[in-house]
């Protein structure tokens, strides 16, 4: 076989490998619209069901507990367990249902998922025969109707575990009882807890949360919501412009933090982990996240986590220019049950547990979740002191009352968004222009709204 | 050009030998049946790689022209527009550039700095395998985990840079690494510099096998140490030099983990590269489509990119 020869055979080879990808790329690419539901399994008496459950919350030490009292209480029916990372899980999860992985319950981050996986789910309204009578009582309405209203179809998948909200504000509680500050509400007092905490402790960052693009959006809706409850809802739905005074006006506030000296720019160099990092080794006062670290309040979740503070309290983010605090908030951790489960009756006795039954007071203890059990009652062993409960309480609160749900747009958010707002904290930018540059992206076409 | 027979001049870049031409002699004939045998072994594996990669081609190059989530279900056709709009986008094209200036200090620093530094460590200098142990071990840890402790370094008020800057007395030059685009790019370039790993590890295996009388008979001739780099040993490793180019270059599309882990394309996305722009346009419902239109994008520029190295390299012979 000559060069010219063998080049041939290999051009005919690729030529026809080709072809072969385009036959697979113009074929069947996995999109099968959802396919149809399964047909359940006949069990005997006392035959022993294994569900096949995976979820990326609450954490693992945590539901395997709540599982094993679920077990005791259901000793037909197994739970096999499986735990993803949360941003792993966003693309595992629709990946694992296309391709006909066979599970019995799978948790669904209600606002970022539900769409790519809905069309493999079940509406609850097939399944939910198999809860007790009157189960939609049991709940928080508020909650449920977010899950609803999240899939395009405007059908229930998911039954919510519980809500989440940002930005709310962790506090060291003995540090600063050492140092006279009392809870600040307002802006200008966080401003005087600063600077005497900064007089006091040099080593110590007053104010510390997320450099990061995504946490932008949650501080500037929290800071908006004060004076516009509804502002990011309507921004998201279209009702208001990204360049319309209120966000001109939220924009300037947040910036306003900065030109007071409450947060130095420097903190906008923590990333992932890090502002945690300084909050719980006591070397930040305040730490502005989500409700997901309300953990933090309880005693015994420090000493198993090794954090060394003695008192942990939390309060909605101080008022920056009139208004009342605020915070947006979201049903999460939705529990649906997939088209391919053949052993739905089972599943859905799971759902029920886990999200209005036994297991809400196993895994609420966390914290991490604001149940969406009416029955629910935060458990006094976990809160032991007084800036804990008060804090617990706060949260709850502004959860309860969130103008604006906790939504986002998140390419929006990482490729322009965040990015937008971090330049006008740097003065990189006049809030206008990073308004009316938000707005023009906003309608290029390249960020669909849902 | 490493044979020991090999005239000097073709060594220090002058004329090739001009090789006699046999149309079909039996060493040709010869070396077709070898290419032949070759062929037969390579096949299945050639014949994977292709599946692999043109399969992968195909489906991306199709979902590009979809509106689609990650369960594919719900695609629906959009045409071009997906290519449109990443073309138009000012965000992707700074990545593009951004790309492309990451992958030229990394090309100036290989071919400088990867270069001398591997003659030195070639010539027997004393603590040798200590000091290729300290410039290879960046390369050869994930660079996810490197550029992780890294960015951790560059934090304004903590972060280790800064720190000993102040501790050693220059405090004035400790900056906002990621809150300033000159400091960001520079902390960058600082990042690259530490990678040139494999660059040297290339220049090392090829001067192991570089023709010593060439080298002998310039110190004969009197050459000194300048010109023993720069008319000796820079022109007789030209072949290192293509390597080194385009894998550097190609590298470079591949960097996502180390702009991704260190800066996160701070400040407010200026330092971001392709990879970036890709993995945060995935981000979110309905965006996979656009995310691959901008992939076969990145690809096609990378194609590109290496065709007018190659064709560089060609004029240049």
């Amino acid at each position: 076989m000559n060069r010219s020869r063998l080049l041939r055979v290999l051009a005919l080879t690729v030529a026809g490998v080709v072809g072969l990808g385009g036959l697979g790329a113009c074929g069947d690419s996995g999109g099968v619209g959802g396919g149809k539901n399964a047909d359940q399994a006949t069990t005997k008496d006392g035959e022993k069901v294994t569900l096949r459950y995976w979820t990326w919350f609450p954490p693992e030490a945590t539901l395997r507990a709540t599982i094993a009292a679920f077990e005791r209480d259901n000793p037909t029916i197994k739970i096999e367990l499986r735990i993803f990372e949360a941003a792993d899980y966003q693309k595992q999860l629709p990946l694992a249902l296309n391709g006909g992985e066979n599970l019995d319950v799978v948790g669904v981050q209600v606002s970022a998922m539900t769409n790519s996986v809905r069309e493999q789910l079940r509406p609850v309204s097939e399944w939910e025969k198999n809860l007790p009578a009157g189960w939609h009582d049991k709940l928080a309405a508020g909650p449920v109707k977010q899950a609803e209203t999240s899939a395009k179809d405007g059908k229930l998948y998911t039954i919510p575990m519980g809500s989440l909200g940002s930005a709310v504000m962790l506090y060291n509680a003995a540090m600063l009882a050492d140092l006279g500050i009392a809870v600040p509400k307002t802006a200008d007092e966080l401003a005087a807890a600063a600077a005497k905490v900064r007089a006091a402790k040099p080593d110590v960052t007053p104010v510390v949360f997320s450099g990061e693009p995504y946490w932008q959006e949650e501080m500037l809706f929290t800071i908006a919501g004060q004076s516009s409850p509804t502002l990011s809802d309507d921004v998201f739905a279209g009702r208001k412009a990204w360049n319309s005074p209120e966000m001109v006006m939220a924009l300037t506030q947040y910036k306003s933090l900065f030109d007071k000296g409450i947060v130095g720019t420097d903190v906008l160099s923590l990333k992932g982990g890090r502002p945690a990092e300084l909050f719980t080794g006591g070397k930040a006062a305040f730490y502005v996240d989500g409700s997901w670290q309300s953990s933090m309040l309880s005693e015994s979740y420090r000493k198993a986590n090794k954090i060394e503070l003695a008192d942990v309290g939390a309060a909605a983010f101080p008022v920056v220019a009139g208004g009342k605090p605020a915070a947006r908030a979201f049903a999460e951790g939705g529990l649906g049950i997939p088209k391919k489960s053949t052993h739905v009756a089972q599943a859905a006795k799971f759902v029920e547990y886990m999200t209005m039954g036994k297991g809400v007071d196993s895994w609420g203890k966390d914290l991490v979740l604001v149940p969406t059990a009416k029955s629910y009652t935060a458990d006094g062993s976990v809160l032991t002191s007084k800036a804990a409960r008060d804090g617990y309480a706060a949260i709850t609160t502004v959860i309860n009352t969130a103008g604006s749900a906790r939504d986002s747009n998140q390419s929006f958010l990482n490729q322009v968004e965040g990015n937008a707002i971090l330049d006008v904290l740097r003065g990189q930018s006049t809030p206008q222009a990073a308004a009316d540059k938000l707005q023009a992206e906003w309608t290029s076409g390249r960020y669909t709204a849902k | 050009m490493n044979s020991r027979n090999a005239p000097v001049t073709a060594a220090v870049g002058g004329a090739r030998p001009v090789r006699a031409r046999h149309a079909t002699s039996p060493r040709r004939r010869r070396r077709g049946s070898f290419v032949g045998v070759a062929a037969l072994f390579l096949a299945p594996l050639l014949l994977i790689y292709a599946v692999y990669y043109l399969y992968a081609f195909g489906f991306l190059a199709k979902t590009s022209t979809t509106r689609s989530t990650l369960s594919f279900g719900d695609a629906t056709d959009v045409g071009w527009e997906n290519f449109r709009l990443v073309l138009t986008d000012e965000v992707f094209w700074r990545s593009v550039a951004n790309n492309l200036l990451f992958a030229a200090v990394s090309i100036a620093v290989a071919l400088t700095l990867g270069f001398f530094l591997a003659v030195v460590l070639s010539s027997g200098v004393r603590l040798r395998r200590f000091f290729y142990a300290v410039f290879l071990l960046p390369s050869l840890i994930p660079l996810s985990l490197f550029a992780t402790v890294f960015g951790r370094m560059l934090e304004t008020r903590d972060g280790a840079v800064n720190a000993t800057l102040r501790t050693v007395g220059l405090g004035s030059l400790a900056q906002d690494w990621l809150g300033e685009e000159g400091p960001a790019y520079a902390a960058l370039f600082v990042l690259l510099v530490y990678l040139i790993g494999l660059p040297i590890m290339y220049y090392t295996s090829d001067l192991a096998t570089a023709n010593t009388t060439i080298l002998e008979s310039a110190l004969l001739d009197g050459a000194n140490t300048r010109q023993m780099y720069r008319l000796i040993l820079f022109p007789l490793l030209r072949n290192t030099h293509k390597t080194v180019i385009l894998s550097v270059l190609l590298g470079s599309f591949r960097a996502f983990d180390v702009v991704f882990f260190s800066t996160k394309g701070d400040p407010g996305g200026r330092t971001g590269i392709t990879g970036t722009y890709v993995y945060n346009a995935m981000l979110g419902e309905g965006r996979v489509g656009y995310a691959s239109a901008a992939a076969v994008l990145v690809l096609v520029i990378a194609l590109l990119v290496s065709l007018i190295h190659l064709l560089a390299q060609r004029r240049g012979r």
